[in-house]
């Protein structure tokens, strides 16, 4: 907290200092673990180069709920010039027009085209993708093998994957396959894999269809049958979690499981894979997770704050980012790095997540303009289920209802 | 009579800075309030006059109905649990005995500290393995040692009563001071014989412990009510009762500190007056504390009122750890669709809620008001 003081009072010193001559660029990103990266990334990537331009970047993480903060602030007029928009909000934020069409500003065409669609409304693009995330299976070796069980592989389908599961479970009572959220983050992709999508063609949602239905009931099951736990029941804050202190041989993440590992299970042996496939089409699934950065429709220093978006997703900003095993570039010309052929778990793991993104039926993490709300329902399902209070036939017929309430009131 | 102009003037300069804070804060943002509820709002484009469909659109909302129940079954059950227990907690504490300093600031700790803290107690606390449930599983586990101290205890005290009693018949009859049924002295006596008893049955092996399956009541990921068979408006979800028991935990020590400082202020020689003529501990309190306290009593149960019926903070932090239908209030209702998420607020329609709620907070003061005041002049 000081630091981040000392960090804005020099931050306006140096303004104050260089004013007239410098453009002052507001940037508005996540809290957390997020403000010491992107700091380093302005500091030692694009900073000297934008100062060079007479431009000097005021980074300002929000620590409280990203969302609330940006739809306040973008309404009040206080937003920055450059922010972040997730992924699952960003049609909300759309609506708003206050996010400037970037088409005609930015290169658009160098950014993964899915990605790009992601943020994109009626042919304008409101947004670039900094980088990206898909899920995989990663899995402890010294697990698998103390159970003589051969590791998660790509060819695995959702039967052969819950035996592995149950055959490391019953290698000891402290130990589970697998540990699982009651998340439709999670749940999400098995479906897609089953053909199932977030939202029919229609328009409305189907969670009564056997692709859901199986899909759920597969992953529920992997908790009812005891093969997997769920990390509140270990006592673990998430499934990484558990794959760190060992209380389950596998969890299904994205690449940001990386560094939570490398800094709390450094001496894990760990390796990664595809999810599971659905036996019915033969398919995996996956989730894209993305953030892009936007900027503010109402900026008064527009010009600046498109230089400044360039700048973070350059290919030296996007090089940085992935070499810190944070994410993955969204720029189409760093697909064939160097950097995933390296010999190291890490690299490959990465690997993994990035062919995620075109291994099956994948589709971005959004939720139309209800955003994450949409989850809640199926999240509450999944937990009825997961803890034995409900079958899952009735879990699912109640969250349809749920869902379809959600989505009526939400209509126009 | 009439204040004149010169008077008048210092008073409202020294009132200024008050009414500046009141008149931007609270007036006009209550007046902004009114007006959006009557408007379709989300922040971004022009108010539109909708008149009162908001209102209309308010008890279409199935959130909406289930806040309301939730609050009034909330406001209903925690201010009466909070004002009965501070009243006893309050009379407790208000005696003259050695170490009474440490027992008072013992109990008002839980008032003290913050609000969020103890919610994500707690949270974990009642977890499927968490320690309700834990405690819960112990005390099923030990039944048979339980049930055989409670059992001999009552033993041992009413065999001894009864002896006192008897004896007591024959030396002095008609004598008012015959033995309570729970006399301190005697029940030391009959805890120590049965904590003795217990013991040794323990250790003939006579009280194992069962091997009952722990139990793992889904206290807050559950659509659950209780009571089971009553009407949808008695009932109430499992996970707000776990937060009604949290409430009144952290309400009660507040409360008490009022409570303990009008009980101050009744004199002591109502109670010598009233023990000299016989009256035992519950008659004293029911017609010396309780009618002493009227006042404080009325304020207690008001500020417990509005303080319940806009409970917020504890049911953000349960948040997405709980369905939502589970325990929303009121309160949290004009929060959810002022701030949802990622989608436009909805703000015509939250300021609809906040100024049902308002009104009805106001309502239920007022009636509250009315029931007291006549009780006071009975």
């Amino acid at each position: 907290m000081r630091r981040l003081f000392t960090a804005a009072m020099v931050a306006l010193l140096a303004a104050i200092g260089t004013a007239g001559a410098q453009t002052i660029v507001r940037v508005q990103g996540y809290g957390g673990q997020d403000p010491a990266i992107v700091q380093r990334l302005i500091d030692e990537v694009i900073g000297a180069d934008l100062a060079a331009q007479g431009i000097t970047i005021n980074y300002e993480p929000i620590e409280t709920d990203y969302n609330t903060v940006l739809v306040n602030s973008l309404s009040a007029g206080t937003a920055g010039d450059v922010f972040y928009v997730p992924g699952e909000t960003a049609p909300g934020f759309i609506a708003t027009g206050k996010l400037l069409a970037l088409e005609d500003l930015v290169d658009t065409s160098a950014f993964i085209d899915t990605l790009n669609a992601v943020f994109s409304k009626d042919g304008h693009v409101y947004g670039i993708a900094k980088d990206f995330n898909t899920l995989a299976v990663f899995y402890n070796e010294d697990l698998f093998d103390a159970a003589g069980v051969a590791y998660p592989n790509a060819d695995d389908d959702w039967t052969s994957f819950a035996d592995k599961l149950a055959r490391v479970a019953a290698l000891d009572p402290g130990v589970y396959g697998a540990c699982i959220a009651a998340d439709t983050a999670r749940l999400g992709a098995f479906a897609f894999a089953n053909g199932w999508t977030t939202f029919g063609a229609d328009g409305g949602v189907d969670l009564t269809s056997p692709a859901f239905a199986e899909a759920f009931d597969f992953y529920s099951g992997l908790v009812t049958s005891g093969a997997a736990a769920q990390p509140a029941d270990l006592g673990a804050g998430w499934p990484g979690d558990c794959l760190a202190r060992e209380q389950a041989a596998v969890a299904i993440e994205g690449a940001w499981i990386l560094g939570f590992l490398r800094d709390n299970a450094p001496n894990l042996q760990y390796g990664a894979t595809f999810l599971p496939k659905s036996p019915t089409t033969g398919l995996s699934g996956n989730y894209l997770y993305t953030v892009a950065w936007a900027v503010n429709a109402d900026s008064k220093v527009r010009d600046a704050a498109v230089k400044v978006l360039e700048a973070l997703t350059s290919p030296a900003a996007q090089q940085f980012i992935l070499e810190q095993g944070l994410a993955i570039p969204s720029r189409k010309e760093l697909a064939d790095n160097p950097y995933f052929s390296q010999d190291s778990a890490e690299a490959r793991a990465n690997k993994v997540v990035f062919e995620g993104a075109s291994h099956g039926n994948v589709y971005g993490f959004q939720f139309g303009t209800i955003g994450t709300d949409y989850m809640g329902p199926i999240n509450n399902a999944l937990t009825a289920v997961m803890t034995g209070s409900v079958g899952s036939g009735a879990a699912l017929s109640q969250a349809q209802s749920d869902l379809t309430a959600l989505l009526q009131r939400a209509a126009p | 009579m009439r204040r004149s102009g010169r008077e008048l003037l210092p008073a409202l300069l020294f009132l200024l800075p008050f009414l500046a804070v009141l008149v931007v804060f609270f007036v006009y943002a209550s007046a902004r309030a009114v007006y959006f509820s009557f408007t379709d709002y989300d922040l971004f484009n022009a108010p539109a006059w909708v008149g009162l469909e908001n209102y209309r659109a308010l008890f279409r909302d199935d959130n909406f109905l289930y806040a309301l129940r939730n609050s009034l079954v909330f406001a209903a059950v925690v201010t009466t649990v909070q004002t009965a227990g501070a009243l006893v907690t309050a009379s407790a504490l208000n005696r003259r005995v050695r170490g009474m300093t440490f027992f008072r600031s013992a109990f008002y700790m839980p008032a003290v500290t913050s609000s969020v803290v103890i919610t994500l107690i707690f949270l974990w606390l009642f977890q499927r393995l968490g320690g309700v449930n834990y405690l819960l599983t112990a005390v099923a586990r030990n039944a048979p040692a339980i049930g055989a101290f409670v059992l001999i205890t009552v033993i041992a005290q009413t065999l001894q009563v009864w002896g006192e009693r008897r004896r007591w018949r024959g030396a002095a009859a008609g004598s008012k001071r015959a033995v309570a049924a729970l006399d301190p002295a005697l029940l030391v006596v009959s805890l120590l014989v049965a904590a003795g008893a217990t013991t040794v049955l323990g250790l003939l092996g006579h009280l194992a412990p069962r091997g009952t399956e722990a139990i793992a009541i889904n206290w807050l990921q559950t659509r659950q009510e209780v009571p089971a068979g009553a009407p949808f408006p008695l009932r109430a979800p499992l996970p707000l009762v776990a937060i009604m028991v949290q409430n009144a935990f952290t309400t009660i020590p507040t409360f008490m500190l009022m409570f303990l400082a009008a009980l101050q202020d009744v004199p002591r020689s109502y109670y010598e007056a009233a023990a000299l003529d016989g009256a035992n501990a519950a008659q004293q309190f029911f017609h010396i504390t309780i009618p002493s306290l009227q006042p404080v009593i009325f304020l207690v149960v008001s500020l417990g009122l509005i303080g319940t019926l806009q409970m917020f903070d504890q049911v953000a932090i349960f948040g997405s750890a709980v369905p939502l239908q589970s325990v929303i209030t009121l309160a949290y209702f004009v929060y959810n669709r002022m701030f949802p998420g990622a989608q436009l607020p909805e703000v015509g329609f939250a300021s609809a809620a906040a100024m049902f709620l308002a009104a009805l907070t106001l309502a239920i003061v007022l009636l509250q008001r009315t029931v007291l005041r006549a009780e006071g002049d009975r």
